[in-house]
């Protein structure tokens, strides 16, 4: 083991890595307003607007990750569009996070015992206090969970955007070996950082998740 | 606006190779990860310490890194020791391991939840650990995660795109080599994303059956 | 069709409750053919049946957690079901109208993510806009009446069936409700908690609540109620006072059931 290679290639590991978590961040949160824009979207009385979203989720989940990735970045010059590849990279996890958290979403809210709304609607609630006061809190728990798995999926599959050349952990990683020949060095440092984000996140979630259920019963 | 499909039209049957070899991919790499994963899950909880921790620890990196991180380490990794292989060997392989990694903590998880009342009810009748194990442990865990090995074998399938990068003959890179001559991306894509789409369809509806029918004969 | 014209058509200065030709259909099984009923104010009625007779169902449509198929469903000279209305003026219109009501569930359905007292003050505060401190000492009296003024800050997971839906009780209560509705409020309790909540109910109906019990106790349905109807698939098979129907039933239907009923117990 080249010990002073991982020292030499840790720093350029470090920033590449940065671009890993930026990436990953902007499109969870990309991912969220997508999710909860289908979740109303399904909800909706109106057949019209409940089927796209289905139709979308349906096909999102049903094709690969890495070539709704290409369909954006290479696909574009039949629209005569050309998106950059931190955009189409950004935009790819993003819309495609959104369709599996919307369904993570959507688990949780049914997973609510059904009782709790007709016990809330006999009192007199309406539909959105009932959602706000009486659903959310108690599907709250579950989504935090859920959640936080498809971030770690995101954080996993950033790395395909290494193949539009953007920039980040494993796009680094490749060209390091590919110029030092040492893998099994570079994959150590490169992994190191890779399980610092990942298990970092589930300790997070763990956490988070443990706060407000403590939270909800003091 | 700018469409023109009949490239794809000609070239069928370079997708259609494609996406056999695809499946022969997908098969292989699941015998492998099932039945890889149950060993392994087997020995972390019963075997000798020193075989146990190793394998804890690979899972728990397996688990925690990208696929395409780890394909990376295999294809540089093997030529650096001097072991030429195939790259559909190589892809296999990869993929194979992966999914091992998965498969053995929901191995883990399910053989844990089954233990102790059937252990024992077994041993109270008469039976040796072993026996125990082998008779009653494994079949019923076996049958109690079929549905979320069931879905690793969906998301398997769609990660063979992955190994496209490593140029393994799949589905990907027989559409890219046709993209190479005909300069027709998003149609190509596109293409290969609605092959995707039916063979998921396929795969989801059989394990489904599957599934069901094994519900009916409990 | 307005709600106006309908009050002057269906107000007896009596009149809490009138259920005209009621029908209910799920799919293709008849659940309801045909239910009317009748209840005055300060009224109990008790509706026995076995699973299946519909009666779950014919309550569950007072408050319209079940839409139905036809009929009329009138509380206190305001029409329930309004198969014209719909969207979001149907949807003020049913909230307003539960707020009359109140329902007691066989599962409880307390929010177990509030306290006791949060339970409770929950709707008066945001669908009366009670003041926190008003609301807190008006729900601490309700909960005394049902004897859980000790309990105000458990939370649901830490009390027993009985005082679960003395909660319930005092939840629905506290909307200061015009009828309430009782769905087998104590089937799922274990035999020795099933007193303190009909303990309640008895207090309430000395107090001249207007209730409406479906219920498989014949000996409480006797004590407490001044009406008992028997339903069996779907129609309203026998009604009368309870001294009548339970120890001179008319229908040989009413006979055989009681038979089956009274061995049990």
């Amino acid at each position: 083991m080249d010990f002073d290679l991982m020292w030499q290639i840790t720093p350029l590991l470090l920033e590449a890595a940065w671009i890993t978590v930026t990436i990953s961040v902007l499109a969870f949160i990309l991912g969220l307003v997508v999710a909860i824009t289908l979740v109303i979207m399904r909800s909706s009385a109106f057949r019209i607007i409940r089927w796209p979203a289905r139709i979308y989720i349906s096909v999102i989940r049903g094709t690969p990750f890495f070539v709704q990735l290409l369909i954006f970045y290479y696909g574009g010059s039949a629209f005569g569009i050309n998106l950059e590849a931190y955009t189409a990279g950004l935009l790819a996890i993003g819309l495609n996070g959104g369709a599996y958290m919307s369904e993570a979403i959507r688990g949780s809210l049914i997973a609510v015992d059904k009782g709790q709304n007709e016990a809330s609607r006999s009192l007199g609630f309406s539909r959105m206090q009932t959602m706000i006061s009486v659903i959310l809190p108690q599907a709250a728990g579950l989504m935090i969970r859920s959640l936080g798995v498809l971030g770690v999926i995101i954080i996993k599959g950033s790395s395909l955007v290494s193949i539009i050349s953007v920039v980040e952990l494993t796009y680094q990683s490749q060209r390091i070996i590919s110029s030092t020949y040492k893998p099994f060095e570079v994959f150590a440092v490169s992994a190191a950082f890779y399980l610092i984000l990942i298990y970092g996140v589930i300790s997070f979630v763990d956490w988070l998740y443990n706060r407000y259920t403590r939270y909800l019963s003091h | 606006m700018n469409f023109d499909f009949t490239p794809v039209w000609e070239n069928i049957p370079t997708l259609l190779t494609g996406t056999g070899y695809t499946l022969l991919i997908a098969l292989f790499a699941a015998i492998i990860s099932l039945v890889g994963g149950l060993a392994v899950s087997l020995t972390t909880l019963y075997g000798k310490k020193i075989f146990s921790y190793p394998l804890r620890f690979f899972i728990w990196l397996f688990m925690g890194t990208p696929l395409l991180l780890q394909l990376y380490l295999l294809y540089f990794g093997l030529g650096q020791v001097g072991i030429l292989i195939p790259a559909l060997l190589t892809g296999i392989l990869g993929l194979g391991i992966h999914y091992m990694a998965y498969n053995a903590d929901i191995f883990r998880a399910t053989i844990l939840s089954i233990e102790k009342g059937q252990t024992e009810a077994a041993r109270s009748l008469g039976f040796g650990r072993m026996q125990t194990l082998w008779f009653f442990i494994v079949p019923q865990a076996i049958f109690r995660a079929l549905p979320q090995l069931g879905n690793n074998m969906i998301i398997m399938l769609k990660d063979t795109s992955v190994l496209s990068v490593i140029g393994v003959t799949e589905l990907v890179l027989n559409a890219q080599f046709e993209i190479a001559n005909t300069f027709r991306p998003f149609e190509f894509y596109i293409s290969v994303a609605v092959i995707y789409y039916f063979l998921n369809l396929i795969l989801e509806t059989s394990l489904n059956l599957f599934e069901k029918k094994l519900e009916g004969r409990r | 069709m307005d709600v106006e014209s309908e009050v002057g058509k269906n107000t007896s200065a009596n009149l809490m409750l009138d259920i005209i030709n009621v029908k209910k259909a799920f799919g293709d099984l008849e659940v309801l053919k045909g239910i009317d009923l009748q209840v005055t104010r300060g009224q109990i009625v008790s509706i026995i049946g076995s699973s299946g007779s519909g009666k779950s169902t014919l309550l569950r449509s007072i408050n319209h957690l079940e839409t139905i198929d036809d009929g009329e469903i009138w509380l206190d000279g305001m029409r329930v079901n309004q198969p014209d209305m719909k969207g979001l003026e149907f949807e003020r219109h049913i909230n307003s109208v539960r707020q009359n009501m109140g329902m007691v569930f066989q599962q409880f359905n307390l929010f177990p993510h509030l306290s006791t007292m949060d339970n409770v003050r929950l709707a008066p505060m945001k669908l009366k806009g009670m003041e926190k401190r008003e609301a807190t000492q008006y729900c601490m009296e309700l909960l005394a009446k049902v004897g859980l003024e000790d309990k105000a800050e458990t939370f649901p997971a830490n009390l027993s069936g009985g005082q679960k839906q003395r909660v319930a009780i005092a939840r629905a209560l506290a909307m200061k409700p015009k009828v309430m509705l009782f769905d087998e409020a104590t089937s799922a309790l274990d035999p020795e908690l099933v007193d303190e909540v009909n303990l309640v109910m008895k207090q309430l109906a000395s107090e001249h609540m207007t209730m409406l019990i479906v219920t498989h106790e014949m000996n409480f349905a006797s004590e407490v109620s001044d009406h008992v109807l028997f339903m069996d698939q779907g129609v309203v098979c026998e009604e009368g006072p309870p001294n009548q129907l339970f120890s001179n039933p008319k229908e040989e239907r009413t006979r055989s059931f009681l038979k089956k009923h009274l061995q049990q117990n």
